[in-house]
């Protein structure tokens, strides 16, 4: 009879072919993502049946929220992908030219600091000293009730809203760079407000839009999950 | 004893232990799988008439058969919302009225309507029936996508082409919301006319017959503000 041999079993589990799977995973991830970008405010964007995507450049976000009965209003802007007008140059041409309108001259550091924004909205004769300050300050300035871009009712297109201003100057700049075309048929312009925001708040964006005879614009909605 | 344990010479074990590298590679990706949007939200796009003043001779009236007016209503009151006064709109409360054609008071062709289903009475049922020619054609189309008769772009292309053809009966949607009426509500009439095919409609302001019609069904409305 031979001898009955224990075999030594090892406990030692294998970890290579997971690392393996798990660095894969992680490259994934890594390329894929885009990370949230911060946001002054939480929005629940309403359900709809459109399946059309948000563009992912040449866009202007209009992110609206209330202040009372009053729209408090920011906005993010997204360049060209490729490098003939990035998100940073739109940033910087947007502050300047509102800038030239209103009178106010910006130093180099203040622009640097607005480069890296990405939301914003505040009146601009408290931009300065706004951007004077540090990085996680003003967020909260922005989520102060009161804050926002100006805007109200108008149908004058001679005696422009703040907010009015901005979208000309994004306009302009991105037309310099050959790039308005999403602008002008609409899908470059977004308005993302919240479900329970009365209409009565978006009105007014859409009003002044339409008074700047920017007129097409898209509604950010979310894809409707139940099915009818 | 001591020489001893110097002889021994050590077996080392060549394999790495890859567990403290899976632990970290884990919480790396349990990172940006928190951290990325992997769903990107949806648009839906309108265009809205100019605010300039049309003049006269280039107005063009609705005709009369194919104007087809929808009025939402909701409510909204303030709200605290962490120590800030916010008006606040309910999707749930809302209602829906509407009208095919004139307005009229003495007799109030003004009805209240729903957005539940598709069945008789209900928006989407009474939209159906007003763009019936277009969405027979279009689900002729369809029914040739399903069997794979031609392919998707063909379609899509063939479906916008009959959805503004002119010699279809095709309503004009006048949607009129509110001013306490929701955002989603909007958004929700705005889903039916894609629903529906129906490449008419614009968002417009309440007007003061809308008003008056309102208040004889027993609506209150809350003074305009001021602007």
């Amino acid at each position: 009879m031979g001898k009955v041999k224990i075999k030594k079993k090892e406990t030692r589990i294998d970890m290579t072919a997971m690392s393996d799977v798990t660095v894969l995973l992680l490259t994934f991830f890594m390329l894929t993502s885009t990370f949230l970008q911060k946001e002054p405010v939480q929005v629940i964007t309403p359900p709809s049946v459109s399946e059309e995507k948000v563009p992912i450049e040449k866009l202007v976000t209009i992110l609206v929220t209330q202040n009372g009965d009053k729209p408090q209003i920011y906005m993010e802007l997204t360049g060209t992908a490729d490098s003939t007008l990035t998100t940073e140059d739109l940033r910087e041409q947007a502050l300047v030219r509102v800038g030239e309108k209103f009178g106010v001259q910006f130093t180099r550091e203040e622009v640097d600091a607005f480069r890296k924004q990405n939301a914003f909205g505040l009146p601009i004769s408290k931009m300065k000293e706004w951007l004077a300050l540090p990085i996680d300050e003003r967020d909260k300035v922005l989520q102060q009730q009161g804050a926002g871009i100006p805007i109200k009712m108008n149908f004058d297109n001679q005696n422009l809203t703040e907010f009015q201003v901005w979208i000309q100057s994004i306009y302009a700049a991105l037309q310099e760079a050959g790039a308005e075309e999403e602008m002008d048929s609409g899908k470059g312009i977004a308005i993302k407000a919240d479900q329970t925001t009365p209409y009565s708040i978006v009105e007014v964006i859409m009003n002044n839009l339409q008074t700047i005879k920017m007129n097409k614009f898209t509604l950010m909605t979310a894809l409707k999950t139940e099915e009818e | 004893m001591a020489k001893k344990e110097l002889s021994r010479q050590k077996k080392f074990d060549t394999r790495i232990d890859f567990t403290p590298m899976v632990d970290m590679n884990m919480l790396l990706i349990t990172f940006f799988m928190l951290c990325t949007t992997m769903l990107k939200s949806q648009t839906l796009q309108i265009t809205l008439p100019t605010n300039e003043e049309v003049k006269q001779e280039n107005q063009q009236e609705a005709k009369e058969s194919e104007a087809f007016t929808v009025i939402i209503d909701g409510t909204s009151e303030m709200k605290d919302l962490n120590g800030q006064q916010k008006l606040v709109a309910d999707p749930s409360a809302a209602k829906f009225y509407y009208y095919e054609g004139r307005l009229n008071l003495d007799e109030l062709n003004m009805e209240e309507t729903n957005m539940k289903g598709n069945a008789q009475g209900t928006m989407r049922y009474l939209l159906m029936k007003k763009n019936e020619a277009a969405i027979k054609l279009i689900n002729k189309e369809k029914e040739k996508w399903q069997k794979g008769e031609i392919n998707d772009s063909v379609y899509q292309e063939r479906a916008k082409e009959i959805r503004n053809r002119e010699d279809l009966e095709r309503p004009i949607v006048m949607i009129k919301p509110t001013g306490r009426a929701s955002y989603s509500d909007v958004v929700a009439v705005l889903d039916e006319m894609q629903i529906n095919n129906i490449s008419r409609f614009q968002i417009e302001t309440l007007s003061k017959e809308d008003s008056t019609a309102l208040e004889k069904l027993g609506v209150k409305l809350p003074p305009p503000p001021a602007q």
